[in-house]
């Protein structure tokens, strides 16, 4: 944890939901929760359902980035893992940055990536050059071997000046059964489908003969300060058009010439000083009720991501990724007219009167839909409806023989929720 | 597509074959061996219905026509085949650059995904490049074979690929 010292660049704006107000000291991967839980720092129990648990879903089990069977069936870790390619010989030339800027765009789009966008590299988005080259690295990112090459974050920022952060969206309606293997085939799948896109993004950079790093730059501060999103009450990155359901991979550093694109303002700082609807909904109220906070030289948002870990191993039957926070957030929504006009009307009023604009979009919010999720959702052989495990025939009119084991009629339309708020309000404590 | 005709680098990255094969995600995706096949097995429903739901996965992972055709005399025992198809703007055939090979790079995610799925499932199932996938998928009623063996389909005509195809003995219709 080295404090970046006085000669680095000017902090990098990031928009109005994050600022930088004080020295950043560069994050060491290591002390990440992932890395901290497979070191069995976080307890037995995390341990135990991080390492050695298989999960008796079949799609988590080829799709999540731990809890499978086999791991040659889940494709991220067989790409991830993949020997990496040599940077090309023969340099493509780039007289126009520009030019290349919107081609890298295309070509990410063409992959099928959701959004791409481009940021200015600043050290204090790095993570600290303490992390061993093959030290434990966060199994849901690049298992990279790219090092520092004995440099600092501020030559490293120099020397590659540029982040492509591309990414995935999740699928909106499958989100709506969160909380429930549905939900986790949503945000698995796009997941892996981002890692896919990443390597291959990465191998397209060295063919044009520039390097492409991986596991160097936080994703979330490169994606602030090239305008993803902002950042929300959630601690996620809140974008214009997919609202908090897209991934934040590890982004591709890169001496590729580029133009940086710029921080956004989507109207979320305004939102989120208001609405608190992820914090009234996080089933362990690991999601702030209040201000922001100075963490680590950054005002923002803080959320505890302990408590937001704990719940997941008495979770296990029932799901793997909560995203409890995302789905509720009122900027999540379907990518449709309706919601771009809105987005546009909130982005473009005057800041002193967006307060009255939050709480009329707020009060039409949980109007239609509902202060908490209850969607009940039926995919494949999947409903969430009925409790995970327990067997559920969902098509129309079937006869056919299920045995004792198949669940009874649910009632009405609501989604099965585990662990409910009412009972984890038990013996969770609200910071505020 | 008028932004990439006055790309000057689109060319490249259609055509231009890769100077070193680890930089395309193609030959680690097909060269990673097979994982095993779950011990326990899925409570499945009817052939009709399971087959419903390997079409929706596939579609759901990113294929663009999904067909499941009956195999005979298939040198591993599997009764069926899964042919997956994915649109393509240009011939991954002659199209060797990374943009080029993109369709292939989505049919694989569709593919391993798709067979991992099966294999969890408690099912046997394997990526195989030896099948001839235009005869399969016009079997499976996707589209008909022209003169040259091309598959022509009514929604993309010839601007899709077949992806490798998907063998299994879990208990499908075909259809």
């Amino acid at each position: 944890m080295a404090v970046t010292p006085a000669q680095t660049p000017p902090p990098p704006y990031l928009g109005r939901s994050a600022r930088i107000v004080g020295p950043v000291a560069n994050v060491d991967m290591n002390q990440t929760p992932h890395p901290k839980n497979s070191r069995g720092e976080l307890g037995k129990a995390l341990f135990n359902w991080y390492r050695n648990t298989i999960s008796r879903d079949p799609l988590t089990r080829v799709s999540a980035p731990n809890h499978f069977a086999d791991q040659r069936n889940f494709l991220a870790a067989v790409v991830n893992q993949a020997p990496k390619g040599q940077v090309n010989a023969r340099q493509v030339p780039v007289p126009d940055p520009a030019v290349m800027t919107r081609h890298i765009k295309a070509v990410a789009h063409h992959m099928g990536a959701d959004v791409v966008t481009v940021a200015r590299a600043h050290p204090s988005f790095l993570y600290a050059p303490s992390t061993p080259p093959a030290g434990a690295r966060d199994v849901y990112q690049n298992r990279s071997s790219d090092v520092y090459q004995g440099r600092t974050p501020e030559q490293m920022a120099e020397r590659y000046p540029y982040i492509i952060v591309a990414t995935t969206a999740w699928d909106y309606d499958k989100l709506q059964a969160h909380r429930h293997y549905i939900g986790d085939a949503a945000y698995h799948v796009s997941q892996m489908k981002a890692q896919l896109i990443l390597k291959a993004l990465e191998g397209y950079i060295k063919e044009l003969g520039y390097a492409a790093l991986r596991g160097m730059s936080n994703p979330q501060a490169a994606g602030l300060a090239s305008g993803v999103g902002e950042l929300g009450r959630n601690g996620l990155l809140i974008h214009r058009k997919f609202g908090a359901r897209i991934h934040m991979p590890d982004p591709i550093m890169t001496d590729l010439p580029l133009v940086p694109d710029q921080p956004v303002d989507n109207g979320v700082e305004d939102f989120c000083k208001i609405c608190r609807k992820c914090a009234i909904n996080c089933p362990t109220n690991s999601v702030p009720f209040g201000d922001k906070v100075v963490f680590n030289g950054v005002e923002k948002y803080k959320i505890n991501w302990l408590t937001c870990y704990k719940v997941r191993p008495y979770m296990d039957t029932h799901w793997g990724s909560c995203l409890t926070c995302a789905t509720v957030c009122p900027f999540t929504k379907p990518n449709v007219w309706w919601r771009s006009l809105t987005v546009w009307a909130l982005s473009t009023c005057p800041i002193p009167a967006r307060p009255l604009l939050v709480r009329a979009l707020k009060a039409i919010d949980d109007r239609f839909w509902g202060t908490t999720r209850q969607t009940r959702v039926r995919w494949l052989g999947y409903d969430s409806g009925i409790k995970p495990g327990e067997q559920a025939c969902t098509v129309a009119g079937c006869t056919a023989e299920h045995g004792p084991a198949h669940a009874a009629e649910p009632v009405g339309n609501i989604g099965y929720y585990a662990p409910l708020k009412e009972n984890t309000n038990r013996f969770v404590k609200r910071d505020a | 597509m008028a932004l990439r005709r006055h790309d000057p680098y689109w060319d490249f990255f259609i055509n231009a074959p890769p100077a070193d094969r680890a930089n395309s995600v193609l030959d680690v995706i097909r060269k990673t061996p097979e994982g095993n096949v779950f011990p326990t097995r899925a409570d499945l429903h009817t052939p009709e219905v399971t087959a419903s739901h390997v079409k929706e996965m596939a579609r759901y992972l990113g294929a663009d026509l999904v067909g499941i055709t009956e195999l005979e005399n298939d040198d591993a025992g599997h009764p069926f085949a899964v042919v997956c198809l994915v649109r393509a703007d240009h011939d991954p055939r002659e199209a060797l650059g990374i943009g080029g090979q993109v369709p292939v790079q989505n049919g694989l995610f569709v593919t391993f995904v798709l067979s991992a799925w099966i294999r969890e499932l408690g099912y046997r199932a394997s990526v195989t490049t030896s099948l001839d996938g235009a005869r399969l998928a016009a079997a499976a009623k996707l589209g008909t074979l022209d003169r040259a063996g091309m598959l022509v389909t009514a929604k993309y005509g010839t601007r899709i690929h077949v992806a490798d195809v998907v063998r299994t003995d879990l208990p499908l219709t075909a259809a």
